[in-house]
């Protein structure tokens, strides 16, 4: 793209992107460590998960005086606009996704024993996927490119199944004792807090999609939506 | 959700009943041997903002200029294509360019009222084309055009006191009333806020926002947030050509033209 | 650069401007000065003129000598001749004096001096018969004398008056007989040969009829030259050649135009020699582009946004330049015109071809009459010998001035009164 004529400007909006980048990194180990630390019942790490969450929220503010400084100094307009509003609502939903991978490590302390391997595994597997797609979402933000945010969309779907899968097995797995209900319980906390983790990516894709063509994303949220474009 | 205002800002988007007032098709301007203008096809809706935006010496004034025949009092200068008010076309040689401007009003960059007093200045149209057949009606018009240009309350009591003596923004609102007094179809007005501060521009762009619902308003700013904050419709101009033109939001949310983007952003080389 | 040479540098661009300002206001006090020198020496040498020395003479009004009663009509009286009396009385002052004597004795007085008593009889029809007092101009020489401007200590024969005169004129004096007083008659006299006598009237009324016919033709020829030039004329070559040339015209010396007028006005048209008319015509061909340049000028120093106002609001050329344009050009047009005039007023050169510089000793009525100007009487009064015309001449520069003066003023006044500020 062009050069702004004005270069502090440029530094300016150059200066929030590189916000975001630094602030979805870390959102990103965030979840990943949170992660670790719940399947591995690592309590150090989900202390250290804990601990570092507050610098997702001085990000999120650093992010809105700057946005807020933008609008009022500058007046953006078009893509400059766009990337000034949609960085506003992409820190704050990387904030959410920080939140919800603190609340995940607070979990770890109330599991006592570990759980089936199976269960485990089709927990990683939903992670992964929300993982991934927090990976690739950042990608196309720091690329800007508008296909891969739309793929992220659309595999919103296969998240919901393997986090209701994983949820039905900690069902099962806490009908079998009584014992198992504390742990299976903040099983399917954690899980619920994936898929949350998950939409906030989707609305971040959403988000970058707009940034990118100044549209929205066509169609609604349904289960059964088309995959038109 | 922020869904619910999805708006369809693509072309299509456009609506139907809208009626075009002025539409000019091929329009080409000529400085002697230098083109200023290339072949500008655009609508002028009615009852609509229309703003033209542009950097400096793009032609969005000449371009203007052309629709109420001003250019005629260029010598060298020379105007080709079509313009066509309510579908009849102007541009030829036997319009009467008196009756032209006396249906397409025109506010300028400078305020300039006449060294004549504040009533002379309203009153001088009218008076000129025959529209008041006594002092009462002439009276009348003049109330009533410096009412709407939001400038009655200011200026009732002193009515023969000389046009040039009032303030700048006041002096463009006289220029204003001075326009509608004459109870024209459409008003052109070229830059008419460069000249004035900002609570002044303020109030020229309420009245703008007041005139539209009976008058039919083209704008040339220089203040591209001018033009985002009183059209419906702008048109981005460079070089002499009409780059884009589209509804005002999607001009400052997302151009489709590159060139425009980079102009309202202010990245332009 | 160093600090102090920075402080060098500042003090020397100090120094230039003191002595820049120095130099302007040398030269302004310099052209002070030589003004100044202009007036004073004008004003000394010409304030003299507005002001004559009478005698007061006991003159018996002689029924028999006069010829005439009390019931006398007035073409009787306007007959009479009332030189006798007058001799009579001016004997009486030196009593048994030789012939030649009495000559010198009558010389003392002006030539008129007859037609004076005849006036002062006129309109004092009582005095019949009886001695009366009556103030007599006396001769340029010892009004001269009076004002101390011719020496008496030279000798007799390199004087203009002799010693007898002087004589009787000092005991005169002594009797208190001798008047001085304001000269009207400088005013209401036509020209004359004896600088006692001579006045402006004539030459004032001549300039009057000139300018008069100078501003009839002038100013609206040369207004609606400069409208149509400057407003409605394409811009082309001929334009172009005829700007050129408006401007030329003005640069032409004056004489030229007295050239054309007489080979043109006098002898293609035969209209009257040396008079305001013509006189008139010639100035109005000079004033012409003194007139079209400062209206154009003015009309162009209208902004366009004016003309575009009008424009846009559907007048025509014609009402746009009418209605809006010339009123504002109007103070410019008309300090313009005042001021061309007021050149005009002070021209010489070419009336003097066309004949205006005849010697006229009656007021012209009309401007078909033959008249002199201001400046052509301050050039015929320059040539002559006689020293009284040497007042006369500085105070008839004194009167032009003072007219040129009341006509600038008046210029600015208009461009002062009318001038609009247009932001």
């Amino acid at each position: 793209m062009t050069e702004h004529i004005v270069k502090s400007y440029e530094g300016q909006l150059q200066e929030l992107t590189n916000i975001i980048v630094k602030m979805g990194g870390l959102a990103e180990s965030q979840f990943s460590n949170s992660m670790i630390a719940l399947l591995k019942r690592d309590q150090d790490l989900a202390d250290k998960v804990i601990g570092k969450d507050f610098l997702m929220n001085e990000f999120d503010i650093k992010v809105e005086n700057s946005v807020i400084n933008l609008i009022a100094l500058r007046q953006p307009m078009g893509i400059d606009l766009r990337e000034t509003v949609s960085s506003m609502r992409i820190s704050s939903e990387l904030e959410r996704i920080g939140d919800l991978s603190k609340n995940i490590a607070k979990r770890v302390r109330f599991m006592n024993f570990d759980l089936p391997s199976d269960i485990i595994a089709s927990f990683k597997r939903a992670s992964d996927v929300v993982q991934k797609n927090l990976k690739d979402v950042l990608d196309s933000y720091s690329r800007r490119t508008k296909d891969l945010a739309f793929r992220v969309w659309n595999s919103d779907l296969e998240v919901d199944d393997l986090v209701n899968k994983a949820m039905d097995e900690a069902m099962v797995f806490m009908k079998k004792d009584k014992k198992n209900l504390e742990i299976s319980t903040q099983f399917l906390f954690a899980a619920k807090h994936i898929e949350r983790i998950g939409d906030h990516v989707t609305n971040i894709s959403e988000n970058i999609y707009f940034l990118v063509t100044g549209d929205q994303i066509k169609g609604t949220r349904s289960k059964k939506r088309s995959t038109e474009e | 959700m922020r869904f619910i205002l999805e708006i369809n800002l693509r072309g299509s988007g456009r609506d139907m009943n809208e009626k075009i007032k002025i539409s000019t098709r091929n329009l080409s301007v000529f400085y002697g041997p230098k083109q200023a203008l290339f072949d500008i096809n655009l609508d002028l809706v009615e009852n609509k903002v229309t703003a033209l935006i542009g950097p400096s010496g793009c032609g969005k004034s000449t371009f203007i200029r052309c629709l109420n025949r001003m250019n005629d009092v260029i010598d060298l200068c020379k105007v080709e294509g079509s313009i066509k008010v309510d579908g009849k076309e102007i541009n030829t040689k036997n319009t009467d360019v008196n009756l032209i401007r006396e249906r397409i009003g025109m506010v300028f960059q400078k305020p300039n009222p006449f060294p004549k007093s504040i009533y002379d200045n309203v009153a001088y149209g009218p008076r000129i084309h025959g529209l008041a057949e006594n002092q009462e009606i002439l009276n009348t018009i003049v109330e009533n055009s410096l009412k709407k240009a939001a400038l009655w309350n200011e200026v009732k009591d002193r009515l023969n006191q000389p046009g040039t003596g009032l303030s700048g923004g006041q002096q463009q609102r006289l220029c204003i009333a001075r326009a509608i007094s004459i109870n024209p179809e459409v008003i052109l007005m070229d830059e008419p806020c460069s000249a004035l501060d900002p609570i002044a521009t303020a109030k020229i762009e309420e009245l703008i926002d007041e005139l539209k619902k009976s008058y039919t308003i083209v704008i040339v700013t220089h203040s591209m947030s001018q033009a985002a904050r009183v059209s419906q419709n702008t048109g981005f101009f460079h070089l002499g050509k009409l780059i884009e033109f589209n509804l005002t939001e999607k001009i400052f949310k997302n151009p489709d033209n590159k060139m425009t983007q980079d102009y309202i952003t202010g990245r332009f080389g | 650069m160093s600090k102090v040479e920075k402080i060098k540098l500042l003090k020397k661009r100090y120094k230039a401007e003191r002595r820049f300002k120095f130099y302007g206001i040398l030269s302004v006090c310099l052209a002070i000065l030589f003004l100044f020198i202009l007036i004073i020496n004008i004003f000394s040498k010409g304030s003299g003129a507005f002001f004559k020395t009478e005698i007061l003479l006991n003159i018996k009004f002689d029924e028999k000598k006069l010829g005439l009663n009390i019931n006398s009509s007035d073409k009787e009286i306007q007959e009479a001749n009332f030189e006798e009396i007058l001799k009579d009385a001016l004997l009486v002052l030196a009593p048994k004096v030789p012939e030649l004597k009495q000559a010198e004795l009558i010389d003392m007085v002006s030539i008129d001096a007859a037609l004076e008593v005849k006036k002062f009889y006129f309109y004092n029809k009582g005095v019949l018969n009886k001695i009366a007092e009556v103030p007599l101009t006396l001769s340029d020489d010892l009004d001269q004398v009076y004002k101390g401007n011719f020496p008496r200590d030279i000798p007799e024969e390199r004087r203009r008056f002799s010693d007898f005169q002087l004589k009787i004129f000092d005991d005169q004096i002594s009797k208190n007989k001798i008047v001085y007083k304001f000269n009207w008659s400088f005013l209401t006299n036509a020209d004359s040969r004896e600088p006692e006598l001579a006045g402006v009237a004539s030459s004032l009324a001549g300039s009057f009829f000139t300018i008069l016919v100078c501003l009839i033709l002038s100013f609206p020829i040369g207004i609606l030259a400069a409208i149509y030039l400057e407003e409605f004329a394409p811009k082309n070559k001929i334009t172009e050649i005829i700007e050129v040339n408006v401007n030329n015209l003005a640069a032409v010396p004056s004489i030229v135009f007295g050239l054309l007028g007489l080979g043109v006005f006098l002898n293609y048209f035969y209209l009257p020699r040396s008079t305001p008319l013509v006189g008139g015509m010639v100035l109005a061909l000079m004033t012409l582009p003194r007139i079209i340049i400062p209206c154009r000028a003015a009309l162009k120093a209208v902004p366009p946004s004016i003309r575009e106002g009008a424009l846009a609001l559907g007048a025509s050329k014609v009402q746009t330049v009418m209605h809006n344009v010339v009123p504002l050009a109007m103070p410019g047009t008309l300090s313009g015109t005042i001021i061309g005039l007021s050149q005009a007023l002070g021209e010489t050169a070419p009336l003097l071809l066309i004949g205006m510089i005849a010697f006229i000793n009656v007021v012209p009525a009309t401007p078909i009459d033959p008249s002199a100007v201001l400046p052509v009487q301050v050039y015929l009064w320059s040539e002559s010998a006689e020293r009284g015309f040497v007042e006369k001449t500085s105070a008839t520069i004194i009167i032009l001035i003072f007219f040129l003066i009341i006509m600038n003023s008046f210029a600015i006044y208009l461009r002062n009164k009318f001038e609009r500020k247009w932001s």
